[in-house]
């Protein structure tokens, strides 16, 4: 530890940090542009000009690592006097285009010009001014605003690892780019428009759209994969016009997926905003009452084994948890959350959530990938996977398709024979894992969909437990899930009771009345023309396609919801806008719909709701509790039926961009598939309209 | 004494005889009204009148949708959405000013950084609905069009005050 | 009733004649009146007042009446429709009938009867009850407390009004208006009764709720008082009636001070003018000085319009009174004696 003297005030701050993390434990705020917390030091915008004893000049804070005894002035003449010369030569070139530039009113440069620049300008000669070069559908550039702080070059080389950002030529010549004029590669690219500290990078499809002070900002829970990243909604109106990641370290640190931020203008189109009633061939709008007379003179028509629901990958607990209870008072066990078909034991939670949690993925010291892409999966929690690589030596395995994870990762196979390779100690890798200690095992998700999935599962968990993964402080058994809601439903025990009917069953004719609770991904083609299908969601996609009854819900910005991410940590959302049209809260359509069931639920508020969650599922009441599972009972999980195949993994969807209903119905999202893969944008992916 | 001698000048109503003869002679006085619409007065450079946008004298609009006016107006009169035009230059695709909500403050303008919305010198715009009074940006470019001159001429005088 | 009438049409025949002769210049009287005041106000604030009506905006009563005419008449919800109705009524009706004994030349008067004085006071303390009903009715916070005020300040005044009247007819000997007149053939009373003068002018003022004392409507506290609920027609009654009573206080004044009609100088030129000419004449000086107060004197506080009433005028005028009375009987003046 160090002592250093920041305008009088002692700090204690561990050897090796900079000067200006020292200002900053002091409570001085030091400008900055180029330096950031997640990145390298660059040093190159001498913003943060201090003053240290003893030294001749003022020195850059960001890169001057302390020493005891050091004493250090934030807010000397001089050093006003430097900041304000450094801020006048970043101006020199900056055009004064902030009427017309998107980062107007959330921009570092303007708020540190105004605080630390002089107040008017002594340049007059002519500024520079260079192209705006085309880095894809998501990133707006405008690089004569750029001031050359390399943050984005820095990202794309540190976090996101796809180093396709650089600069070229020197001195005023300078200029930031990807050397051949392409679109960004990366999933994490939005990250860039939130680290540019100026206007050089913005948003596209947000391009001029609002101004940062019109916004109403709602903090909320990305449901587009399962990481379970914090976002905050900002919306104008009625209407959702941006995402951007909320700070976390525990989950998202400050990233967010390009899918996640994007898609918000999905969120506009497609949607059902009335309920619809099949009338022959064709489906008409109709009322709510005439659906859930429809769906109630079904219901009673048939036993309570022939009726069953299937839970979508997009939903909150709250409407799991009340369509569970509408089943259980029905009398029908014809249950399940996994939409992808998967089948495993699901009787204890180690099983399927990502036990380690995405902070532990810093701790560990060997990583055995299964049967996943967790760079499409999960791009940010790939990012952690990435951090940890970097920071110190890390032996990474890969089963699966062979990717570009952003690090170097060992492929170790296609199939899961490798698997029995690694049992056996015959694969080389078993070594390096048997070495580590601190090793780790991610199975991804799409893996357990196979039908071999409940084989593979129990073939994980006996590698886990054969290579020391399991142990009372360290967890290191995973499951990566690609699907916001699975492990919320899992928790719930939205599964087939005894004696019940699983998703593939459901799907396939086990049932007359099925009720579909935004599970577009599940496979809808396999249901028989004559099951009654009851489709509730926010999207005209493929389960509303199929529907008999089309009952609208809320998207996720529509409703307060609870939602659990890949590793089991509960947290919540809150409502953005109102649902469009006559949707409603999806918790609140099945209350209305128990009603007309003659079977009604005994909570008329979310708050009733959520109580009697709390009551039957603890956890549910702390969300902010979160706590790693130690691994003390080494029991696997059941192996199932069928035996493990050698079948090849397969990727859990096509292609990043496009997973989801509300991706699919995406713009940009289909102009983000058309850049980057050309081959493939003949329908733009929305095949299923 | 003294009060005794003001008891004496209230009981003659002095004061109030002294406010009389005040206001008669006034009576007497030439009169200060102007004979309007027939007669009107100078307007300053600076009256704040009828809303217009103005355009650059090649015909481009000058208002680069930057939202400076809507937030700055204390009435919150101003209401602007914007987009990409397909030169891929900022502009708004709606500009309206509710004038029932306006206060006639000036802030838009000077708000402005490229002096594109204005307040011209007209005060006759009196409307037979209320519905009129609603602006949206053709009106307020037609204006524009309409008192260019007036308002190149204002701004030119205003200017080294600025 | 009809047997009444058969057998006095003629003299039925003349009394309508005759109101109708004085009730149609009064209601043309009072819509000028207002012409009057706006421009006599105009010119004492250096405007021109209404202009644009016709020729000088002679016009503007009238376009005023058309505009009154076709307004809608509002009834507030929770008000008394019927006292409602009536208060404007009651109000412009007092106005009128008192008129009934104002004598505008010798002997010409509709009903030249012997009470005419205590007549003209009963009926203009009448005046009190339409303010107080449409307070009352309205149903209205401002309009209950303009009501409220109106009520205290027109009785307090009325008491020395009171004795003012009673001063001038221990000089007459007769309540006869006519005979009040004619007493003054020497010297009109205004001048050897001049405070009381001021003070019966002053207090009219306050009887009809005019400038400073309008606290009643206190169009700037209580937005409009006793009226405040009142539109279109029947606030049209209301004002009618306010400026109806100005011109009656001035025509007591005139007739009581100034002589009536009665030439200012008993002499060849001015006695060869009818009556009537001085009559309306000294009644617009005297409405002239109403509009000229209004527009030089603010509005008073209601502690001093009290003070002002009870501590002053009253003891002023019972003293003169008792003054004037042991004058005339030490000297041996007093008339019918």
């Amino acid at each position: 530890m160090a002592k250093v003297i920041v305008d009088g005030i002692e700090v204690e701050i561990a050897n090796g940090s900079s000067v200006l993390q020292a200002c900053e434990a002091a409570g001085k705020e030091i400008p900055r542009f180029c330096y950031h917390e997640r990145l390298s030091v660059a040093g190159n915008c001498r913003m943060c000009l201090v003053e240290v004893e003893k030294m001749p000049k003022p020195v850059a804070s960001c890169g001057q690592p302390v020493a005891d005894g050091m004493v250090v002035f934030t807010d000397t003449e001089n050093v006003r006097r430097a900041r304000r010369g450094v801020m006048e030569f970043l101006l020199i070139n900056h055009p004064l285009d902030c009427p017309i530039c998107d980062q107007g009113g959330e921009c570092d440069l303007q708020d540190e010009a105004v605080s630390y620049g002089r107040d008017t300008s002594r340049y007059d000669e002519a500024k520079r001014a260079v192209s705006q070069p085309d880095w894809g559908p998501l990133v707006k550039t405008t690089m004569t605003r750029c001031i050359h702080c390399t943050r984005c070059i820095r990202f794309s080389t540190e976090i996101a690892g796809v180093p396709e950002l650089g600069a070229t030529a020197r001195g005023e010549s300078m200029q930031v780019g990807t050397y051949v004029e392409k679109a960004l590669s990366s999933e994490l690219s939005g990250n860039l428009i939130d680290l540019c500290p100026v206007g050089a990078l913005t948003a596209k499809p947000y391009a001029f759209t609002a101004r940062p002070w019109e916004l109403r900002k709602t903090d909320s829970v990305d449901v587009l994969d399962a990481g379970g990243a914090n976002i905050r909604i900002d919306a104008r109106g009625a209407e959702v016009l941006r995402i951007l990641p909320r700070m976390n370290d525990a989950v998202n640190e400050e990233w967010l997926g390009d899918k996640s931020r994007f898609s918000v203008d999905g969120l506009k189109r497609r949607r059902l905003d009335q309920p619809w009633l099949r009338d022959g061939a064709r489906l008409r709008p109709a009322t709510w009452d005439e659906c859930f007379a429809a769906i109630a003179a079904r219901i009673k028509a048939v036993a309570p084994s022939r009726i069953g629901a299937i839970a979508g990958d997009l939903m909150d607990v709250e409407s799991m948890f009340a369509l569970r209870d509408l089943f259980t008072s029905l009398g029908s066990g014809n249950l399940d959350c996994r939409a992808d078909g998967a089948r495993f034991d699901a009787s204890q939670r180690q099983f399927y959530v990502f036990n380690t949690s995405i902070a532990g993925i810093e701790d560990a010291d060997a990583i055995l990938i299964i049967g996943s892409n967790p760079r499409h999966e999960a791009p940010v929690l790939n990012a952690r996977i990435r951090k940890r690589y970097l920071a110190s030596p890390t032996f990474i395995g890969h089963i699966g398709l062979p990717h570009d994870l952003t690090y170097p990762a060992m492929h170790l196979g296609t199939d899961p024979s490798v698997l029995a390779a690694l049992t056996d100690g015959s694969h080389p890798f078993a070594a390096t894992l048997r070495a580590a200690k601190t090793p780790m095992l991610i199975l991804g998700a799409g893996a357990l969909a196979r039908p071999d999935g409940a084989a593979l599962h129990a073939a994980a968990w006996a590698l886990a437990a054969q290579f020391n993964m399991l142990r009372a402080d360290w967890h290191g058994f995973n499951i990566l899930h690609h699907a916001a809601a699975r492990v919320g439903g899992l928790d719930l025990g939205f599964l087939p009771a005894a004696g019940g009917q699983d998703t593939r069953a459901m799907l396939d004719g086990g049932v007359d009345v099925l009720w579909l609770l935004g599970a577009d991904n599940a496979d809808i083609a396999a249901i028989p023309p004559e099951t009654f299908v009851i489709y509730q969601g926010h999207h005209g996609d493929a389960g509303a396609a199929r529907a008999d009854v089309i009952l609208p819900g809320a998207a996720y910005t529509e409703k307060d919801g609870i939602y659990v991410n890949t590793e089991g940590r509960v947290q919540q959302g809150f409502i953005a806008v109102k649902p469009p049209g006559s949707a409603r809260e999806d918790w609140r359509i099945i209350r209305a719909a128990s009603a007309s069931l003659g079977q009604p639920l005994v909570y008329d508020t979310l708050a009733a709701l959520r109580t009697r969650l709390a009551a039957a599922h603890p956890h549910f009441a702390a969300p902010a509790a979160f706590r790693r599972l130690a691994a003390t009972d080494l029991q696997g999980p059941a192996p199932g039926q069928v035996a493990l195949s050698n079948a090849p993994f397969t990727a859990v969807a096509a292609n990043y961009y496009q997973t989801d209903p509300i991706s699919r119905a995406s713009p940009t999202m289909a102009a983000c598939v058309a850049a980057h893969s050309p081959a493939d944008n003949t329908n733009f992916g929305l095949a299923a309209e | 004494m003294r009060r005794l001698g003001r008891m004496a000048w209230a009981l003659v109503l002095a004061e109030i005889l002294g406010g009389l003869w005040l206001t008669l002679r006034y009576f007497f006085r030439p009169k200060a009204t102007l004979n309007y619409p027939y007669e009107k007065n100078p307007i300053s450079p600076r009256f704040k009148g009828e809303h217009a946008l103005r355009r650059y004298p090649n015909g481009e609009e000058r208002c680069i949708a930057c939202k400076l006016c809507e937030a700055v107006c204390p009435a919150q009169a101003i209401t602007i959405e914007a987009e990409p035009r397909d030169d891929g230059s900022r502009r708004t695709t709606r500009y309206d000013i509710d004038m029932t909500k306006c206060i006639y403050c000036g802030l838009c303008e000077e708000a402005c950084p490229v002096d594109a919305i204005v307040e011209g010198p007209n005060f006759e715009f009196a409307t037979e609905t209320r519905e009129e009074l609603l602006y949206d940006k053709a009106k307020l470019l037609d204006n524009g069009d309409r008192w260019e001159p007036e308002l190149a001429k204002r701004l030119e005088l205003d200017a080294p005050y600025r | 009733m009809s047997a009444f009438l058969a057998t006095n049409t003629g003299f039925v025949l003349l009394t309508l004649a005759q109101s109708l002769a004085l009730i149609v210049p009064l209601l043309i009287g009072v819509a000028y009146l207002t012409f009057f005041e706006r421009k006599v106000m105009g010119a004492i604030q250096l405007r021109k007042g209404p202009n644009v009506v016709g020729p000088f905006g002679l016009g503007q009563p009238f376009a005023d009446a058309i505009k009154m005419l076709f307004k809608e008449t509002i009834i507030p919800t929770g008000a008394d429709r019927v006292l409602f109705t009536i208060a404007p009524m009651l109000t412009f009706g007092l106005a009128i009938i008192a008129w009934a004994v104002i004598p505008v030349n010798n002997h010409w008067a509709i009903a030249n009867i012997n009470v005419g004085v205590l007549y003209l006071f009963a009926i203009s303390s009448l005046g009190v009850y339409g303010i107080i009903i449409a307070g009352w009715a309205s149903n209205s916070k401002y309009a209950f407390l303009g009501a409220l005020r109106s009520a205290a300040q027109m009785v307090s005044y009325e008491v020395s009004m009171g004795f003012v009247i009673v001063t001038v007819l221990v000089c007459v000997g007769s309540l006869n208006l006519n005979d009040i007149v004619l007493a003054q053939r020497k010297i009109w009373f205004a001048i050897p009764l001049l405070p009381l003068f001021v003070i019966f002018f002053i207090s009219g003022l306050a009887e009809t709720n005019r400038a400073p004392f309008d606290l009643a409507e206190g169009d700037t506290e209580i937005v409009a008082g006793f009226f405040v609920e009142y539109s279109a027609m029947s606030f049209a009654l209301f004002f009618l009636g306010e400026y109806a009573n100005m011109i009656l206080i001035s025509a007591m004044t005139t007739t009581l001070f100034l002589g009536g009609w009665l030439s200012p100088i008993g002499i060849a030129p001015f006695t060869l003018i009818p009556g009537v000419v001085w009559f309306l004449l000294k009644i617009i000086l005297c409405l002239f000085v109403f509009i000229w107060v209004r527009a030089t004197l603010p509005r008073i506080r209601y502690d001093q319009l009290m003070s002002l009433g009870w501590k002053v005028f009253l003891p002023i005028s019972m003293g003169y009174l008792v003054l004037v009375a042991g004058v005339l009987e030490i000297f041996g003046w007093l008339p019918n004696a």
